[in-house]
């Protein structure tokens, strides 16, 4: 192998591979420098997460004990009882009838629609999720309240949480569907099942998984809304007796009492029902991780 | 400058000098002691099967290996004498001499010139010779009567063999010594893998190119020297006619009856 | 034998007639019904359609009830006399939404380019996640954390230290509102760390969307991992970060509760950059009760609802067409 090389003296300027021009400098010197300071703003978006959740925990907690959180007396300004059962009964209702409507809205327009119609339906989906919560919340009061002449109650809240939650399960039940792999879902049409039985004994079995990660996402983005319920309830002491009660709700609570004087009882009140909010979300989230967790899992195992 | 000038010196002298190369990756080898030297006007096509090393092998040369998070480089590389893995060598200089030539033609959205200019506007401001170059540089590469009537159309607007040859000019801009090229005639058709070839001919007058294929046709056929690789090692180096005719090792006889073309 | 249903099959007599049997045997009212059957499938899908049809019929139900013609975009709000011009809250949204899609626009690219670009992947793996908890946070819980921490912050250090050094720009010098720290500032940094999930989401899946080889080709020619960012990896996402910028904007503006409790709910246009004012959610969600009987306030009210959701949903429908894939962020809630 011939091993002549150039001695350095007589290389090209351009050749040198150590030279520092002054453009080649600030080049690699920004690139350098930029290259510390963007991962820099992770502070930035990391901070105000860990400072609210210090600052909420470091006020709630410390006065927080089981007989407060289980106690309904409807006089006791510091009982957290009565709004955290009935948050629990607001979301297992309005749950109820989003993953109903949801669930049949999404499969429906997996399988029945034509792909011009599902469009415009999945149009409309992602505009019902892009409406602002004050936007439902009105829709909630206008009809609810007003039309249907429920007025300010349990039911009216219920309902109108329940359509703000729905385009979330729409989705998840749609797009799951919408993936179950051709194969799969030609083979059961194809060998004479109808649609139903499909849906039922092939479809539902596999798309499981994923309607029950998306329920769970609405349940998480259900349970920290406010505007919803506060348009179309009003403030009860109790649990809520008829249909048309008044209620009182995590959520509720912290807009009506954030504003109290600093360490009042009614702001720590504030602080705990934030803090028990908190806890629920965060328990919502791990619980679809876990589940997605799994799908991966059993959907690996579905394509060997 | 103009073409040929300072672009490969007529002694045959040595431009890229490989000595004890080694790829790891975790515990596995993925290159194990390679050493070899790379004259200037030549064309080395590196060979083997599958899995062999070869792409490994060329990113080590223009310091791309290096992007592949968990490999670690060892051994020397040295252009014109020069380390380039020492730690006082800028990775841009050595990208900006050894260029390279992908499998699939990556061509940026941009015009067709903005294209073949953007390694060069990274260095130069001269609108003047920036012209120049990417005129020189689109002859070079086989492109220009193509598209000299409309250099500012997208360059996606261009066939597939057409943007591989926009590529090639693209690192041409550049005026890098060493050109390597992994497999750029492997995702177009025949016509335009001919053009490529042909172009590649013309070029090793005054570069040194170094062609990763897994056609030993296509090695026969531009080739001046062949490099067969198996499982990281340098297997043997020699003349495209000794290497493919009389093979010295049965590895090599093995892989290139097997996959002669 | 008699064929009928529930006998048993005899070879030698033609079928019975099914029960699915169609033609000139079927009654009237099983083909109704069975029309009817084809139908009902297709009916659980209309119900988003249904649903948002119903939201924009009630808004205009209620909002057509006064007469608030040509005054209604003006700046005069007084329910007292029957003015209703939202032009106030309208200048508080655009004054709060665009400052705070700008701000999280910045971070987000920054945080973007951070994740693809700079960072080792097994870092920005376990990074990028804390930046999404953003978004799983309830709006009232940023309200009331907001409320307590950062206010006092704007009141006691950030108003009167701007108004100090900053005198000179229009907007910021003169005299300083008291405000207790609620106004403009503190809307808008609430809301930037409220879009700043959804931007940074966007640029970062759009900037990961750039092949791999498209990125090695830059950097092979000698450029660096800056200039491949800026010079091919961002002008190759540039529909990404476009969407990412509409649907930002779409959250920073529907933001209601955290707004409601941070900007001071003022009804008369801002006279300096640390006014207090109110944007049109919040207004909205704050006065609700006080509308309950008086019916041209309700109707005002809707009619702000009205504004609201067409410019959320035209900014929605713009930014989710840049992005092609089907419901591509419905996991993030988005």
């Amino acid at each position: 192998m011939a091993t002549a090389t150039l001695p350095s003296a007589a290389l090209d300027p351009d050749d040198v591979l150590t030279q520092s021009s002054g453009r080649l400098l600030w080049r690699t010197g920004f690139d350098r420098w930029i290259g510390w300071l963007l991962p820099l703003l992770f502070v930035v978006a990391i901070y105000p997460i860990l400072d609210l959740v210090y600052y909420i925990s470091s006020r709630a907690i410390p006065t927080l004990s089981w007989a407060i959180l289980t106690s309904t007396n409807p006089t006791a300004t510091d009982a957290l009882g009565v709004p955290i059962i009935t948050t629990f009964e607001i979301m297992a209702a309005a749950t109820l009838l989003a993953v109903a409507l949801g669930i049949f809205g999404g499969v429906a327009t997996a399988e029945f629609l034509s792909t011009r119609a599902a469009e415009w339906v999945r149009a409309s989906a992602n505009m019902l999720a892009g409406a602002p919560s004050v936007v439902v919340g009105y829709f909630g009061y206008i009809v609810f309240v007003t039309s249907f002449g429920w007025g300010l109650s349990y039911i009216a809240g219920v309902v109108t949480l329940a359509f703000f939650m729905t385009p979330y399960v729409f989705r998840t039940a749609d797009l799951a569907f919408s993936s179950i792999p051709r194969p799969i879902r030609e083979a059961a049409l194809g060998s004479g099942s109808r649609p139903v039985q499909y849906i039922l004994r092939v479809g539902a079995p596999i798309a499981f998984p994923q309607i029950l990660t998306g329920v769970f996402l609405a349940m998480a983005i259900g349970v920290g809304e406010t505007a919803p319920l506060v348009l179309t309830t009003t403030y009860g002491v109790l649990v809520p007796q008829t249909l048309y009660s008044p209620v009182s709700f995590l959520t509720g609570l912290i807009w009506a009492n954030f504003s109290q004087p600093q360490n009042s009882g009614l702001q720590i009140l504030a602080f705990q029902a934030a803090f028990l909010l908190m806890v629920l979300v965060v328990g919502l989230n791990i619980v679809v991780r876990i589940i997605s967790a799994q799908y991966r899992k059993r959907l690996e195992g579905l394509y060997q | 400058m103009t073409a040929g000038e300072g672009m490969g010196s007529s002694d045959g002298g040595t431009v890229l000098s490989v000595r004890g190369l080694t790829v790891a990756a975790k515990s596995k080898k993925l290159l194990d002691g390679i050493s070899l030297d790379f004259p200037s006007q030549s064309l080395t096509a590196v060979i083997g099967p599958s899995g062999c090393g070869k792409t490994t092998f060329v990113r080590t040369l223009n310091r791309m290996a290096e992007l592949t998070p968990g490999l670690r480089v060892s051994g020397s590389v040295k252009y014109l004498g020069q380390e380039i893995y020492s730690p006082g060598t800028n990775p841009v200089l050595v990208r900006r001499r050894i260029g390279m030539v992908f499998q699939r033609p990556t061509v940026f959205p941009k015009s067709i010139f903005e294209n073949a200019a953007f390694g060069l506007r990274l260095v130069h401001e001269d609108e003047a010779e920036v012209d120049r170059a990417v005129t020189e540089s689109l002859q070079r590469a086989g492109l220009w009567d193509e598209v000299k009537d409309d250099l500012d159309r997208p360059a996606l607007s261009l066939s597939g063999g057409q943007q591989q040859r926009l590529c090639i000019a693209r690192a041409l801009a550049t005026r890098p010594r060493v050109i390597l090229l992994d497999e750029p005639t492997s995702a177009l058709d025949p016509a335009a893998t001919q053009r490529v070839e042909a172009t590649m001919q013309r070029l090793k007058e005054d570069h040194v190119l170094i062609l990763v294929t897994h056609n030993v046709g296509q090695a026969a056929r531009v080739s001046d020297r062949v490099a067969f690789l198996h499982a990281g090692r340098l297997v043997e180096v020699g003349p495209t006619a000794e290497i493919l005719e009389r093979p010295r090792d049965p590895l090599t006889e093995q892989f290139i009856t097997g996959r002669f073309a | 034998m008699q064929a009928s249903l529930g006998s048993e099959f005899d070879p030698a007599q033609p079928l019975p007639p099914s029960s699915t049997a169609s033609g000139p045997s079927e009654s009237a009212g099983r083909r109704i019904a069975r029309g009817l059957g084809r139908l009902i499938p297709f009916v659980p899908a209309l119900i988003p359609a249904v649903i948002i049809v119903g939201i924009i019929g009630a808004l205009l139900s209620a909002g057509l009830q006064a007469n608030l013609g040509r005054t209604f975009f003006s700046f005069v709000w007084n329910p007292a006399q029957n003015d209703w011009g939202i032009g106030v809250f309208l200048v508080g949204s655009f004054l709060t939404a665009i400052p705070a899609l700008t701000l999280s626009m910045l971070i987000g690219l920054g945080l973007a380019i951070a994740s693809t670009a700079f960072l080792p992947r097994f870092v920005s793996r376990w990074l990028d996640p804390f930046v999404d908890l953003l978004a799983g946070i309830p709006s009232v819980v940023y309200g009331i954390w907001a409320y307590v921490t950062l206010r006092p912050f704007f009141s006691d250090t950030f108003n009167p230290w701007v108004h100090l050094h900053f005198g000179f720009v229009p907007g910021v010098g003169g005299r300083l509102p008291s405000t207790g720290g609620q106004g403009l500032p503190l809307a808008i940094i609430i809301l930037t760390l409220m879009a700043l999930p959804i931007t940074t989401l966007l640029i970062r899946d759009s900037l990961r969307s750039v092949p791999q080889d498209l990125w090695e080709s830059g950097l092979a020619l000698g450029a660096t991992r800056w200039e491949v960012v800026r010079h091919i990896a961002l002008p190759y996402s540039n529909r990404g970060v476009l969407s990412a910028a509409l649907l930002g904007f779409g959250r920073a503006f529907g933001e209601t509760v955290a707004v409601a409790m941070l900007i001071g709910g003022a009804s008369t246009l801002p006279t300096s950059v640390f006014s207090t004012s109110n944007t049109i959610p919040a207004t909205m969600f704050s006065l609700l009760d006080s509308a309950r009987n008086n019916s041209h306030f309700l109707s005002a009210l809707a009619d702000m609802g009205l504004v609201l959701l067409a410019i959320t949903l035209v900014v929605n429908i713009l930014g989710r067409r840049l992005v092609s894939s089907l419901y591509a962020y419905e996991m993030a809630g988005l």
